[in-house]
């Protein structure tokens, strides 16, 4: 074999995948998102969230608690190690804590942003409710196998955890118009999608000019990948350009804002209303269409920008700024890096193997899925660019929801993070648990897409919750029978 | 002054620290700084969230970042 051929292969494979992914709209769709988390984590106090998770909260409070506290506030594990360990030492306890560890990996807002824009929406949402769902089983059994310990912490009773924080009405509007930015960028409605308007430039040659680039970058429409078209490189070039001027104006804007804020500010609008156009290269001119979803990113950034300016002190803006960029620096060249990877690996796995192995929803392959979960490693995020490579080589929707929901769940990390706080027994029946619901949620998910009814699925669900709904009874029975 | 910031290392714990040092030098106070990544002495103190602040032994604030305004006061009153 070629060694030089065979390396230039991996590379442009690489490139293809990384071209492909800031384009067509994928890594696009976290701008907003990203936006959204720093507003939680700078706007949102954590105690609006902790006081229902005080030492006193009955269970059906805690456990959605839990759940809402690992949806909005924990993005990165060094939010969602300290607030773990707070919930289970000082708050409410041994299962909602495992609640929160299970469901903020795969709730968060940039999870679920970025899932169902690199691998579609029907993943998004199964992804959310089965998370919900196992999230808080997984919590309720922890709790019942360990009811014992649970008891014995009673004695170090310690009130500190709970605070008493609201979220202002403000914040909401500004986090709903951040979302609309959101829903208009990705939704794939033909409202949204139709074309009201119409420009035509006078430019020559811009046809050819997305050939060289298709020539660069080559793809396969056949196995799901996407050219770098014009509009894509010129998505690239304004984010590429943001990057210098957010460094200069947002790395301490929590202290003031400079020229560059604004630069890098009016770039990030750019970047999104450019990213809603349509863009039709021609041998003698360039049309510039404005779909539906156009105008809808307009009026989101105009509410933002209006509420930003008006309702809120310049302090948090800033704050909001700066825990936006902390999000973009710490998690974006993890994903850049693990886009392009994932492309260089690409070519080297043949659908074959993939086929045999996952190609249909059984239990083994539900369980190869969950095992490549747990052994393999990825940093945050990185495991949707993963899952979806294994989708365009034919995994069945069922094991690659299995996988997405081990994935972030369980490494080795994350284990040894888990053991150190809770100790070894605890941390190995959870490592099981979770084994076993990601199997079990791959299986419905997948019975769901070869056409099992929703109305038995369900019910299955429904029979779950009723099920468990006895267990937090009676657990609250023997609670108070103790007291 | 005995002032302590309790974080795991992430990036809002090191520019707390980073901003209480500067409004140290700013309002003139002498500040000994010990920065707390070790979770179990964190949870010592009775808090709902990192980065906080430990003054003097007093928690002045937990789970948010401080304004520079905020540190000052704490700084020159516990001094």
């Amino acid at each position: 074999m070629n060694w030089i051929a065979f390396a230039e292969r991996l590379l442009q494979g690489g490139i293809a995948s990384l071209g492909s992914y800031l384009a067509a709209h994928v890594l696009l769709c976290l701008v907003p998102a990203f936006f959204i988390a720093g507003g939680l984590a700078a706007l949102v106090p954590k105690e609006s969230v902790t006081r229902y998770l005080g030492w006193d909260a009955p269970r059906y409070v805690a456990y959605p608690a839990a759940v809402m506290a690992g949806s909005t506030l924990a993005v990165c594990s060094c939010t969602i190690v300290p607030l773990f360990a707070g919930i289970y030492r000082k708050g409410a306890g041994l299962g909602p804590a495992m609640t929160f560890l299970f469901f903020a990996p795969a709730g968060n807002i940039l999870a679920l942003a970025y899932t169902g824009a690199a691998i579609g929406s029907d993943f998004a949402i199964a992804r959310v409710i089965l998370s919900l769902v196992f999230g808080i089983g997984i919590g309720m059994i922890m709790a019942t196998l360990f009811h014992g310990d649970d008891l014995a912490r009673a004695a170090q009773r310690d009130d500190g955890f709970v605070g008493d924080g609201r979220i202002a009405r403000r914040t909401w509007w500004l986090l709903g118009a951040m979302l609309a930015l959101l829903v208009f960028g990705t939704l794939k409605v033909s409202m949204l999608l139709e074309s009201h308007a119409s420009v035509s430039l006078p430019i020559a040659g811009t046809d050819r000019l997305e050939r060289a680039l298709f020539d660069l970058a080559p793809y396969d429409p056949a196995k799901g990948e996407e050219g770098v078209t014009l509009h894509g490189a010129f998505l690239i070039v304004l984010l590429l350009a943001i990057a210098p001027a957010a460094w200069k104006g947002l790395t301490e804007v929590d202290v003031g804002y400079n020229r560059w804020t604004w630069v890098a500010l009016g770039l990030v609008a750019a970047t999104l209303l450019v990213a809603a156009l349509r863009i039709v290269p021609g041998a003698d001119q360039l049309i510039v269409e404005f779909p539906g979803k156009f105008f809808g990113v307009v009026a989101a950034l105009g509410v933002i920008a209006y509420l930003a300016r008006t309702r809120f002190e310049a302090y948090e803006v800033q704050q909001w700024l700066w825990e936006s960029w902390r999000f973009v620096k710490q998690i974006f060249p993890i994903l850049v890096v693990g886009v392009f990877a994932v492309g260089m690996v690409r070519p080297l796995i043949r659908p074959e193997w993939i086929e045999a192995v996952a190609g249909t929803n059984s239990l083994l392959a539900n369980l190869a899925g969950v095992a490549f979960g747990i052994v393999m490693y990825f940093p945050t995020l990185v495991e949707v660019p993963v899952a979806k490579m294994f989708q365009s080589l034919g995994m069945h929707p069922g094991p690659l929801i299995a996988y997405l929901m081990a994935d972030p769940e369980l490494s080795l990390q994350s284990i040894l993070m888990t053991i150190a706080i809770i100790g070894r027994s605890k941390t190995f029946a959870y490592v099981a648990l979770v084994a076993v619901f990601s199997t079990l949620a791959g299986l419905t998910f997948g019975a769901w897409v070869d056409g099992t009814g929703v109305w038995l699925l369900g019910g299955y669900l429904l029979a779950f919750i009723a099920i468990l709904s006895v267990a937090l009874y009676a657990m609250n029975h023997r609670a108070l029978q103790k007291a | 002054m005995d002032v302590k910031i309790l974080g795991t290392g992430c990036a809002r714990c090191r520019r707390l620290e980073e901003l209480t040092r500067e409004v140290a030098t700013e309002v003139g106070a002498t500040i000994e700084v010990d920065h707390v990544t070790d979770m179990k002495r964190i949870l010592e103190y009775p808090i709902s969230g990192t980065p906080a602040l430990v003054v003097k032994g007093e928690v002045k604030c937990s789970g948010r970042m401080p304004r520079k305004e905020e540190i000052a006061g704490w700084l020159t009153s516990s001094a």
